[in-house]
C-alpha cells in the first residue's frame, strides 16, 4: 500500500494537507503518513491527526536550540527511500518550500511549486497537477513521471479534515537528525495576522501611489467606516516596511478573496493581481489611465488617491 | 577573498502576457529580460566583492541566442560568463536547470559562494537554488535579506514565516536573496561597452556529463483569463457617489455608519 504523505510547518495547515491527501487516499487505496515536529512527551496533535484521517505518525527528533530545522532532510529522506510513498505533500510555507526542494533534489524526483489544483490522471491514476507561471498570468499543468510525486500546497487549497469516529493509527519516532551545517544564531519572532486578510469581506489595498507613511492614517479612515483590513503591495511592506510582510496580497504573499478589494494606488503588476483574482468586486484608484489594474478592474476610478479617498470617506458619512 | 558564483536567468517578460479572454499563450512577440530578482542576486554578489575583494562570475543555462542576456549580466559587474547553452536548453524544468548547473560548476569552476535569486519571474518555483545547494553538497539557507562574511564565516539573515533568523554557515555555501537585500543599480552605457570585452566561456552540450531527463512534464500552458468589463469612473464628486450607491445597493457597503 504506497503511501501518501503530508508535512506543514503550521499545525492547521497540516490538517488541510491531511484532508487533501484522503482525497487522494481514497481513490489510491493508500495510506496517509503525517510527518509532526517532536511531540515533546506530548501525543494530543498526534492523536487528533489519526482521527482526522492520518494512518501514521512520524515524528521528527527535538532539535537543539541552534540548529536549522533543515537538519531533519537526510532523516526524512531515507524514511522516503525506505517506504517509498507515491505522493508527498508540503505546505508551501518558506521553509517548506525549501525543504521540499532540497528532499526533490535527494530524491531526484520532480515537485510542482505552489500548485493551485491537483487530480488524479484517469488512465493510469498519476497526479495532474496545475501551477501559475509567468506571475500569475498564465497556468501551467504539470505531471510528475519519477515518485515520489511531490508537490507544495499553498494554504486553504483544501478544507481542515474533520474528525471520525474510531479511528487508529501508528505513531513512531524518527532517529536523532545529524549536526546541521546552519546554525541558528538568534531569532526574531514576529506575529502572524495574515488571517485577518485572507477572511476580510472588505480590503483595502495600499500600493506605492501613497506618497508616505503618515498617508496611511486617510487609509485606516476609511477602513474603520467600511469595517476593512488593510493589505499592501509587495513594495510597501518589503521595501518600505510600512506594513508587515504578511500584509503583502499577490504571488509570493497571500490570496484574498473579499467581497470588495479597493487599490489604492497599486498599478496591478500581475504578481499582485494574481493574488486578487477571487474578489467579487475590484475596484482601483489611479491616476495613470493606462495602468494594468483598470483592466481587471469592475470599478476604475482615473483619479488622485488624495482627492478620491476624502471624496469617499465624506460619502460614506452621509 | 570569496569566489563568488552569481545564478540568473533570462526569461519571457511576462510584461507582454496580455491579460485578454484568448486562452493562448502566445510568447512569439514577447521581449526577454533578466529575471527580476537575479538582478538582486548579482548586485550582492558585486557588493560583496566590493566589500571583500574576491571575484565574480555570472553563470546561466539557456538557449544559444540567449546571448543578449550574457552581455546583460556581465553589465552589471561580474568579471566572466559562463554561458551553458544547447537549442534544448529552452525550456528547462527546475531539476534540470540545477542537475546542468551542478555540473559545469563542479567539473569548471571554483567557488567559496554562489547566490541565486529567491525565485525567476517566469516559473517562479523557487527550487534551482536549493536543490543546486543539494547536488554539490553544500550548505543551503533561501529567502536571505542580510549578509555579513567573516573569513570563512557567513553571517546571514533568513525570513521565514514567524520571523527573522540569523544564521551561520561555513564557505562554501549557497544562498538565495530576496529583492530587499538591496536596490540593483541599473547598468550605464559604459557598463554595457565594457560588458562586450569580458570573457564569456561558452559550454556545450557534448561537455556535459550527467542525464539531465525532467522530473517534470509540463502537460499544457495557457493564459489565466483575469479581464474584468470594468465601469469607467472619474474623481468628481458625482461618480464616487455613484459608486457608493452602487456598492451599498449590492449589499456589500453599509452608510452613515459613524
Ligand atoms: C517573482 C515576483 C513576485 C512578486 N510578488 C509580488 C506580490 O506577491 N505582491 C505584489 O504586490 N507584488 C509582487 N511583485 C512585484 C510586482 O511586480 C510589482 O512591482 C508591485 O506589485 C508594484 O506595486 P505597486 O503597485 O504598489 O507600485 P507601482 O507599480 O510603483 O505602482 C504605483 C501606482 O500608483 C499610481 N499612483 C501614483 N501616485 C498616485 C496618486 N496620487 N493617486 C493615484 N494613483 C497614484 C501610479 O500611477 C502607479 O500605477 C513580485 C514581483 C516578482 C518579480
Amino acid at each position: 500500500m504506497a503511501g501518501i504523505w503530508v508535512f506543514a510547518e503550521d499545525y492547521e495547515h497540516n490538517l488541510e494537507l491531511i484532508q487533501g491527501g484522503t482525497e487522494l487516499a481514497q481513490k489510491l487505496a493508500s495510506k496517509i503518513v503525517v510527518i509532526l515536529p517532536h511531540n515533546a512527551g506530548n501525543d494530543e496533535k498526534a492523536h487528533d491527526c489519526i482521527a482526522r484521517g492520518a494512518d501514521e505518525i512520524l515524528y521528527l527528533p527535538p532539535l537543539a536550540e541552534d540548529e536549522d530545522f533543515m537538519a531533519c532532510i537526510p532523516l526524512i529522506v531515507a524514511e522516503v527511500l525506505q517506504e517509498k510513498p507515491d505522493v508527498f505533500l508540503i505546505g508551501s510555507s518558506l521553509r517548506g518550500k525549501e525543504l521540499a526542494a532540497r528532499i526533490a533534489a535527494r530524491l531526484n524526483t520532480g515537485l510542482c511549486s505552489d500548485c493551485i489544483s491537483l487530480e488524479l490522471s484517469a488512465d493510469d491514476q498519476s497526479l495532474i497537477m496545475e501551477r501559475l507561471i509567468f506571475g500569475g498570468a498564465a497556468v501551467q499543468r504539470v505531471s510528475i513521471p519519477t515518485r515520489p510525486q511531490m508537490a507544495t500546497i499553498p494554504p486553504r487549497l483544501f478544507s481542515p479534515a474533520a474528525v471520525q469516529e474510531g479511528r487508529t493509527g501508528n505513531i513512531r519516532e524518527l532517529p536523532p537528525a545529524p549536526p546541521s551545517k546552519v546554525k541558528i544564531l538568534g531569532k526574531k519572532t514576529r506575529t502572524h495576522e495574515a488571517a485577518a486578510l485572507t477572511e476580510a469581506r472588505i480590503l483595502l489595498c495600499v500600493g506605492r501611489g501613497v506618497e508616505k507613511e503618515e498617508d496611511l492614517t486617510l487609509v485606516r479612515e476609511l477602513a474603520d467606516l467600511l469595517g476593512a483590513e488593510i493589505g499592501c503591495t509587495r513594495p510597501i511592506s518589503d521595501e518600505m516596511h510600512w506594513l508587515p510582510e504578511e500584509c503583502c496580497i499577490g504571488l509570493s504573499g497571500i490570496q484574498v478573496k473579499p467581497e470588495l478589494y479597493i487599490g489604492i494606488g497599486v498599478s496591478g503588476q500581475i504578481q499582485h493581481i494574481t493574488g486578487i483574482r477571487d474578489a467579487r468586486i475590484i475596484c482601483s484608484i489611479n491616476n495613470d489611465e493606462n495602468a494594468p489594474i483598470f483592466a481587471v478592474s469592475d470599478y476604475a476610478i482615473q483619479g488622485d488617491l488624495y482627492k478620491v479617498l476624502p471624496l469617499i470617506i465624506e460619502g460614506l458619512k452621509k | 577573498m570569496p569566489r563568488i558564483i552569481a545564478c540568473y536567468k533570462w526569461v519571457v517578460d511576462e510584461a507582454y502576457i496580455r491579460t485578454d479572454s484568448s486562452p493562448e499563450l502566445d510568447l512569439e512577440y514577447a521581449d526577454k529580460k533578466m529575471s527580476d530578482y537575479d538582478r538582486n542576486a548579482i548586485e550582492e554578489a558585486i557588493q560583496l566583492y566590493e566589500k571583500y575583494g574576491g571575484s565574480v562570475a555570472a553563470i546561466t543555462v539557456g538557449h544559444p541566442y540567449d546571448t543578449k542576456g550574457v552581455k546583460d549580466a556581465l553589465s552589471r559587474g561580474p568579471e566572466k560568463a559562463y554561458f551553458i547553452n544547447d537549442p534544448s536548453f529552452e525550456n528547462l524544468e527546475p531539476a534540470q536547470t540545477a542537475a546542468i548547473l551542478a555540473d559545469v560548476i563542479t567539473a569548471k569552476t571554483e567557488y567559496d559562494l554562489i547566490i541565486c535569486g529567491e525565485g525567476s519571474s517566469d516559473l517562479y518555483a523557487q527550487q534551482v537554488g536549493p536543490r543546486l545547494a543539494e547536488l554539490l553538497d553544500i550548505p543551503c539557507v533561501t529567502m536571505v535579506s542580510k549578509i555579513d562574511l567573516a573569513g570563512e564565516q557567513l553571517i546571514a539573515e533568513r525570513k521565514a514565516d514567524d520571523g527573522i533568523e540569523t544564521v551561520s554557515l561555513s564557505l562554501p555555501a549557497l544562498l538565495t536573496v530576496l529583492p530587499d537585500i538591496n536596490s540593483p543599480r541599473i547598468p550605464g552605457l559604459r557598463d554595457t561597452l565594457a560588458a562586450s570585452k569580458k570573457p564569456v566561456i561558452e559550454i556545450v552540450k557534448d561537455e556535459l556529463s550527467g542525464n539531465f531527463a525532467p522530473c517534470l512534464q509540463v502537460l499544457a500552458s495557457f493564459k489565466a483569463n483575469m479581464e474584468r468589463n470594468g465601469q469607467k469612473l472619474s474623481d468628481e464628486a458625482a461618480d464616487i457617489a455613484f459608486l457608493l450607491d452602487t456598492l451599498q445597493s449590492k449589499g456589500i457597503i453599509a452608510r452613515g455608519v459613524k
